[in-house]
């Protein structure tokens, strides 16, 4: 019976029916199982298995990358992070109309230890409203909350559900308002930018550069943002990352190391007196490294980190301070650069021989008359007869209004064009400004709306500084460490080094020439006769920025202006004067005499960068 | 020439139409353009299938004789060549790269498997007293299975074992055949359950084995194999590490590991649950739509319907299913020839397999294992493997005659 070969067909038939109704009987058992099962699911636990799916999920979570940090030439941090926390608001932690209600009731109540209430009720219902259409996105009710605030939260936590402590990263400067014009800030990035096509990779609620360094090296401070898919329960809470599921870590972003010394920075942030605007320039001209810049009036950088009510507070009252505290003076701020500029005039008319040191002009006699008009020196009793370094030494209007009028607007033009003057340097931070570096041939065509026309006598104007001239104290700086360097002209920057999170280097920045910057050997050391005067004479306008131990070359200047009554103070030092290595330039608005009162200033800064030891500035 | 089976067709078109709807709900939401869409690609997919398809419908039916060896031997050389160089995907080298195509050799091996094992059968009836008869069924599974399980891939291996229990059982073994034939497998199984169920096996295949009469040997052979097996297992289970116990445990009962293979069973469950008798509507899963599930296009899709369909949805797909294979089996009635009757009985096993496993799978009573789900789950190689099985299957219920 086992290996019956020769069945009939009949047999064969039967067989076969047997075989299908196995398999059909098969098929209904597994079938119904299945059916059974689901009837269980679906029906019987139906209520169940839906609260479930409703409260059951996931959540999509970005993990934020650290921002990179900034620190000065020798590692010193300047800008670093810190956690802020965000009492926030999740709906769906709500279970029911009751809780709701009582937790916005409590919400109310809270308050401060002053007794002041933490939130009002017509921004807490905005933000439940928005909470009801957006049930898994968290409301923010309180910004970087005060760490008292937070402790307040976290008593009361139990009482009050569907409100959660967010810990966000923030920017935190541990040297307070020092350098904040440099820095820049970071705020929320706005919606407008999410649009933008370079920003695709930043989700809402990111932090993103918005001036400074922090808007130019925002590529390599952002890091990239990773992923994970957390389960929260019904209340809304985190119970942990789930498996299988793609988990994404961050990747922090990049540090720079700025060329800034923080030692100079300090020092020169300290040195200008208090409730005068203005802003210092320190950079070494040989390669453009930039060792302090600073611009007054400060600028909290804190401000940017609070909350937003508050935030529009002290926003707006930056904003429409006329001082103008949100603007850095030292590449946003344009002044004359009056008397400083002699050292082009003098430069230009030796390049093209209208001048040697040799050359006499009228003698001073405290003005110059010119046609119909009485051009004065700033010295009413006159300088008598001076040569070119003395006439620098000095700072003889008069001895420059006859250059000037020698060799004609155009030398001068050329001659301001090749040290950087009436364009941008390219400084690595947003905002510079180009000034405005005018001859007779682009006069008319800038003034054109204005309808004014070029006349021989503006000549005197340009030839001391004046007139229509306008420079930045960074192109100042640049200008007189460049042509006293005799090395070239280099763009200034911030940047050094950008470093990876774990300290490797990433890039070094090597000095960029973008100008021959460069005048005759003969005509250099003529100017540079006459910077070491100013300085160092016994009649020098400078005297004041006279450092021990080092041979320190400048030029003072005072620029009249429409703005007051006292000139803006104007130094520019160079040190050592043999090979240059630091360039000084201090601009003090409608302080007085740049000998007076800005020469000082530089020479605390040049004291502390060479004297750093024994240095008052340093030590206070 | 018999009529096209509409009944059939009907049946195969409506779950095509409702497979690709739920593939295009569980990935719509990924925002590709719509020619990178899985939808699209599963539409593609299926016009491929439906070419073949066509083609294997106009062959004649003795081509399935010819062709049995040669590409019985052409897959296992594939399975050969993926498991030595295989394209590893999750782990699993079960893919392989020819002339830019990928595709999984596994998948055409259960064709070809099938074909051979019903041209030998056909010829030479099997039973469970005469091993030599067994020998080369045996040595014909054995080495797909093998290569199979190496990848690794449990679940395909399973599917080449389901269509060698029913060729068995319809080229000569009865139903208490079978049972004995498995037992030592289910002795290993029931030996981990405790000692009254492993008693309860051996004492159920003593009886059977004397009751109907098997001769001494044989239940001699029987009784220690299957004693022994369960005490090795025992032995085994005892020296094993805890993890290697545990994941063994997890593989059985995915509840044990509710964040990782428990927790795609839970929240499948809850998407099917939550779906309540009619359904969330098309596209409304709100368990879909978060795309919790990793895998909710491909094993999973069945989670889909459920949750959007309810369980009308459920009810009408599995009766659809059932129609299918009812149909489909019904082809054996039609002609007398074994071999139709052998190629029929192992496609419609296979199909039945699938969706039994899947479905299992996705309500929580059976191991996490990727089984796909016939004509639902998204995938080239699946849907063109169910294709190859609809056209043979249309192809023997119009030309068996002929063979």
């Amino acid at each position: 019976m086992y290996s019956n070969f020769q069945q009939s067909e009949e047999d064969i038939r039967q067989e076969v029916n047997l075989k299908i109704f196995v398999f059909i009987c098969v098929c209904i058992v597994a079938f119904s199982i299945l059916l059974i099962r689901l009837l269980q699911l679906q029906y019987f636990e139906y209520e169940n298995n839906l609260k479930r799916a409703e409260e059951n999920r996931i959540r999509k979570v970005n993990i934020k990358a650290n921002r990179g940090l900034i620190l000065d030439r020798n590692g010193v941090v300047l800008v670093r992070n810190r956690p802020s926390y965000q009492i926030s608001l999740m709906y769906s932690g709500f279970k029911n109309k009751e809780i709701r209600d009582s937790v916005f009731e409590r919400l109310l109540k809270i308050k401060d230890s002053n007794g002041k209430r933490l939130l009002d009720s017509a921004m807490l219902s905005f933000s439940f409203e928005r909470g009801r259409w957006q049930k898994f996105r968290f409301q923010r009710l309180i910004e970087d909350a005060a760490p008292e605030i937070v402790a307040l939260f976290e008593e009361h936590s139990e009482e009050l559900p569907g409100i959660e402590i967010l810990v966000e990263s923030r920017r935190d400067y541990p040297f307070g308002m020092y350098g904040a014009h440099v820095f820049g800030y970071t705020s929320e990035i706005s919606e407008q930018e999410l649009e933008l096509p370079e920003n695709a990779h930043y989700v809402m609620g990111d932090r993103i550069g918005k001036k400074g360094l922090e808007l130019s090296y925002e590529q390599e401070f952002r890091g990239n943002n990773g992923l994970r898919f957390v389960e929260v329960n019904a209340m809304g809470r985190e119970m942990g990352i789930v498996e299988g599921m793609p988990f994404i870590a961050p990747i922090s972003g990049n540090s720079i190391v700025t060329t800034l010394d923080w030692r100079l920075q300090k020092v020169a942030e300290n040195a200008i007196p208090e409730g005068l605007k203005g802003a210092i320039v320190a950079l070494n001209p040989q390669n453009g490294e930039i060792y302090a810049m600073v611009s007054r009036p400060p600028l909290d950088p804190n401000i940017f980190s609070l909350e937003k009510r508050e935030l529009h507070k002290a926003w707006a009252s930056v904003a429409l301070d006329t001082a103008k505290p949100l603007t850095n003076r030292a590449i946003s701020g344009l002044y004359p650069p009056a008397s400083v500029f002699k050292v082009i005039t003098a430069a230009a008319g030796l390049e093209a021989n209208t001048l040697s040191e040799y050359t006499r002009y009228k003698s001073c006699g405290g003005g110059l008359r010119f046609g119909n008009r009485y051009a004065k020196c700033w010295l009413a009793r006159g300088h008598a007869v001076l040569n070119v370094v003395g006439a620098l030494r000095e700072s003889c209007d008069v001895f420059f209004y006859q250059a000037g009028l020698d060799m004609g607007s155009e030398r001068i033009g050329d001659m301001g064009r090749r040290f950087g003057l009436g364009s941008k340097l390219g400084v690595d931070i947003p905002n510079e400004r180009s000034g405005l570096l005018i001859d007779s041939a682009s006069y008319e065509k800038w003034f054109e709306k204005k309808g004014w026309k070029w006349s021989a006598g503006e000549i005197l104007n340009i030839a001391i500084g004046q007139g229509a001239l306008l420079v930045t104290p960074l192109q100042q700086t640049v200008m007189v460490g460049t042509l006293a360097a005799g090395n070239g002209l280099y763009k200034p920057h911030f940047l050094k080094e950008i470093v990876s999170p774990e300290g490797e280097l990433v890039r070094k920045i090597e000095p960029e020439k973008i100008g021959e910057g460069k005048v005759s050997e003969r005509t250099r050391n003529i100017v540079l006769k006459g910077l070491y005067e100013v300085v160092n004479a016994p009649n020098g306008t400078g005297r004041r920025a006279i450092v021990p131990g080092v041979t320190v070359g400048g030029k003072t200047g005072s620029a009249e202006n429409p703005h007051g009554d006292k000139t803006h103070a104007w130094f520019v030092a160079v040190a050592p004067l043999d090979k240059p290595e630091i360039a000084v330039g201090v601009v003090l608005e409608n302080a007085g005499g740049g000998g007076a009162m800005a020469a000082p200033i530089a020479q605390k800064v040049l004291d502390a960068y060479f004297n750093p030891l024994t240095s008052t500035a340093v030590t206070e | 020439m018999k009529k096209i089976d509409w009944v059939f067709m009907g049946s195969l078109f409506a779950l095509i139409g409702i497979g690709i709807m739920l593939v295009y709900s569980a990935t719509s939401n990924t925002d590709l353009v719509w020619y990178h869409t899985e939808w699209f690609k599963q539409i593609i997919h299926f016009a491929a299938g439906f070419i073949i398809a066509a083609i294997i419908v106009f062959l004649p039916s003795k081509s399935w004789k010819n062709i049995a060896w040669i590409s019985y031997a052409i897959s296992i050389i594939a399975l050969f060549l993926v498991v030595n160089s295989g394209h590893i995907s999750k782990g699993a080298g079960r893919w392989l790269d020819i002339a830019g195509f990928r595709f999984q050799p596994s998948e055409f091996a259960k064709i070809a498997y099938l074909m051979v094992s019903s041209l030998w059968l056909s010829r030479n009836r099997v039973s469970i007293v005469q091993p030599r008869t067994l020998l080369i069924p045996g040595l014909l599974f054995i080495v797909p299975f093998l290569l199979v399980l190496k990848q690794p891939n449990l679940s395909t291996a399973l599917v080449f074992t389901v269509i060698t229990l029913v060729h068995f059982y319809w080229a000569g073994f009865r139903l208490m055949d079978l049972f004995l034939f498995i037992s030592p497998v289910a002795s290993i199984i029931f030996s981990t359950m405790g000692l009254v169920p492993w008693s309860l096996l051996i004492i159920g295949v003593f009886f059977v084995s004397v009751r109907f009469k098997f001769p001494l040997w044989f239940i001699i052979l029987v009784m220690t194999v299957d004693i022994s097996s369960g005490y090795a297992s025992q032995i085994a289970w005892n020296t094993m590490e805890d993890h290697q116990r545990s994941r063994i445990l997890t593989f059985i009962d995915p509840m044990r590991d509710p964040k990782g293979q428990g927790y795609q069973v839970i929240q499948s469950q809850v998407a099917i649950g939550s779906g309540g008798m009619f359904g969330k509507g098309f596209g409304a899963g709100s368990q879909t739509n978060l795309a919790f599930l990793p895998e909710e296009h491909t094993d999973f899709i069945f989670s889909v319907l459920g949750e959007q369909f309810g369980f009308a949805g459920t009810l009408v797909v599995l009766a659809l299913f059932f129609v299918l294979l009812l149909r489909g089996i019904s082809i054996c009635k039609l002609y007398p020839d074994s071999f139709v009757n052998l190629m029929v009985a192992g496609i419609c096993a296979t199909l039945f397999f699938h969706v039994v496993v899947n479905v299992a799978m996705t309500v929580g009573f059976m191991p996490v294992t990727g089984l796909p789900l016939p004509f639902l789950s998204y995938g080239g190689s699946f849907v063109l493997t169910c294709m190859i099985f609809v056209g043979l299957l249309i192809n023997l219920r119009l030309k068996g005659k002929d063979i």
